[in-house]
């Protein structure tokens, strides 16, 4: 069974001059244990597609089904969409003053364990298990105490998103830019978190612009989105045909 | 509009020596009636509060009276304090005329205890003076009643420090308070400030830097909620240069609640290098909330730096998104993002009864 079944999807996204079509008939499917990159030129629709499977605010659905494991998400809170294993990688994460870190990540974990009716970690354990990950990422720990975000570089944001990947351990994640504004070594730590999320259970969807992360976290499959549909599909060399090549030749 | 009047004669008091008791009530009828001051009461009945400026008082409770550094006395006010101010306070100056007592309590080194002064009713009028260099860390409760009123005036000698917490969070029918406070060359003065809605609660603050390189920081979370009131009126007044000044205020109006608040920033004549900032967020939740803010400036010098800012808003819809894509549920997010606007001007030794009180028990710990 595969793990996201995405099928003839269109989507809006909502404007000051009403919709505007962004995806028109997009089609994928990630099975567990895949790596699907989705590249694409600038308003191609790369982000509208996470933004749509997450349920952000301001997108209409149009048309098509996005189904994971067996639930259809389109009609689904993103609240819900979470709790059945979906996970977004923000390509701007928020910065939330007053609320920490720590209280943050506890609240997300605890809504998971809730939904999935299973035990709610107890503190000690939840805390110890986060200052381990917060420092494999280079993540000072003390940024625990802070507000979600707050203060954060634009690394920092990053590699926290990457700390949340690591700790709810959703079944899919999908990440939208996280290389952007990265330097190479903080694209190397996110790059190696990402490995280490990978399982033969789970599947990343990870949409990119350039070429250069899939040298760190090597896709099963490279798609490329044009115009709000997927024009092209290969393995990894097609990433490096593109960098050669640009997309005028596909679209 | 009918004037607004006091609710009895006045007998002249001696802390204004030369002046009859006629002199004295003509000028407080005028302050009271001046358009500026009407405007104060814009958005709050002056009368039941008027009414009461003259009601018999009790001296506060106080705790760790008994520490080096500080002196207590129960008594008359023999002078004038530097900080009284007709057309800015005409009421609470009233209420120290009509008052045959004040508390003073004299600072005259660092105190190395809190001193905790705890309001079950309308007190005495209560004069801290703090001598040069001396310092002292003071705790300020309210209690619930019918109708009550508090004032306290303070006086900061040069590099003079005071700590000052306050927490206004029990039910109250109508209650009043009024701050003064004036600092020296050199003070610094901070007060935290947590207050819940009340039927009626106005809370007046007037600060004055009046020496060079004085700092007065104000930090005040808020929370009003079904059909209680709030309203906090804050005038700062740069008297002297290179004083600095920070108002964070954050307010919290849900569902029928109704706050005011009006932070007005005076910088004078001559009082260069000011760095005066004030910033108030208001977040409204819930059905039919009202706020009124009005951030005041009146810069009479050049070479000042100030900032002011007022936001009225709700939650935000990508924070919330955030919290939710995680995972959290709408009503637990929302709770999370209220709290965290609040938390950001909780602080101080009473922190915890007013987290406890504005929050409630935090959704994570």
């Amino acid at each position: 069974m595969s793990l996201l079944s995405v099928s003839n999807l269109h989507a809006s996204v909502v404007t000051d001059e009403g919709p505007q079509p962004i995806l028109k008939g997009l089609t994928l499917q990630v099975n567990p244990g895949e790596v699907h990159a989705i590249m694409g030129p600038n308003g191609s629709g790369k982000s509208t597609l996470a933004n749509v499977l997450s349920g952000r605010p301001g997108y209409t659905v149009d048309g098509g089904t996005a189904v994971l494991g067996n639930d259809p998400l389109l009609e689904l809170e993103p609240f819900e969409r979470a709790q059945l294993g979906l996970f977004l990688a923000f390509q701007y994460p928020v910065e939330i003053p007053g609320v920490s870190n720590m209280e943050f990540l506890k609240a997300s974990m605890d809504s998971l364990a809730r939904a999935r009716g299973e035990e709610q970690p107890n503190t000690a354990t939840f805390m110890k298990r986060v200052r381990e990950l917060a420092s494999s990422l280079d993540l000072d720990p003390a940024f625990l105490k802070r507000g979600v975000n707050e203060g954060f570089s634009g690394g920092e944001k990053k590699r926290n998103e990457i700390m949340q990947l690591l700790l709810l351990d959703p079944k899919l994640a999908v990440l939208d830019e996280t290389d952007s504004g990265l330097d190479i070594d903080a694209l190397q730590t996110v790059a190696e978190g990402v490995n280490r999320y990978r399982s033969s259970d789970n599947g990343v969807i990870l949409i990119t612009h350039y070429q250069r992360l899939l040298d760190y976290i090597v896709p099963d499959f490279v798609h490329v989105l044009s115009n709000g549909s997927i024009v092209q599909s290969g393995d990894k060399s097609l990433a490096l045909e593109l960098e050669a090549k640009g997309y005028a030749w596909l679209t | 509009m009918a004037d607004l009047s006091l609710p009895k004669t006045i007998d002249a008091p001696i802390w204004l020596e030369g002046e009859t008791a006629d002199q004295i009530s003509d000028r407080l009828h005028q302050a009271l009636n001046s358009s500026a001051h009407r405007e104060r009461w814009k958005y709050t009945k002056a009368d039941g509060i008027l009414a009461n400026v003259a009601a018999p008082s009790i001296a506060p409770f106080l705790d760790s009276t008994e520490q080096a550094g500080l002196e207590i006395t129960l008594g008359q006010l023999d002078h004038a304090l530097p900080g009284i101010d007709f057309q800015q306070g005409p009421e609470a100056s009233a209420r120290l005329c009509y008052a045959d007592q004040a508390v003073i309590i004299d600072v005259t080194q660092h105190a190395p205890e809190p001193l905790r002064i705890h309001h079950r009713d309308s007190t005495l009028p209560v004069i801290i003076r703090l001598a040069a260099n001396s310092s002292l860390t003071m705790l300020e409760i309210a209690d619930s009643s019918d109708a009550m009123q508090q004032s306290i005036w303070i006086d900061l000698g040069e590099n003079a420090q005071l700590h000052h917490s306050r927490n206004a969070l029990d039910p109250c029918e109508n209650h009043w308070q009024y701050l003064n406070v004036r600092l020296q060359q050199g003070a610094n003065y901070r007060l935290n400030n947590h207050v819940a809605g009340s039927k009626l609660r106005r809370q007046d603050i007037h600060l004055i830097l009046d020496g060079q390189g004085s700092e007065a920081t104000l930090v005040s979370a808020g929370r009003v909620r079904r059909k209680d009131a709030l309203d906090q009126q804050v005038t700062v007044e740069h008297r002297q240069p290179r004083g600095s000044s920070k108002q964070t205020v954050h307010n919290i109006v849900a569902d029928g609640g109704k706050c005011t608040f009006n932070g007005r920033i005076h910088i004078h004549e001559g009082a260069s290098g000011t760095d005066a900032q004030l910033s108030n967020k208001n977040l409204g939740m819930g059905d039919h909330a009202t706020i009124n803010t009005k951030p005041e400036l009146e810069i009479y010098t050049d070479d000042v730096s100030c900032s002011h800012g007022a936001t009225v808003g709700t939650i935000s819809q990508e924070a919330l998104f955030y919290l939710m894509s995680r995972g959290v549920s709408p009503d637990t997010a929302e709770a999370l993002l209220s709290q965290g606007f609040l938390r950001q001007c909780i602080d101080g030794p009473l922190a915890e009864e007013a987290l406890q009180s504005l929050i409630g028990k935090a959704v994570a710990s």
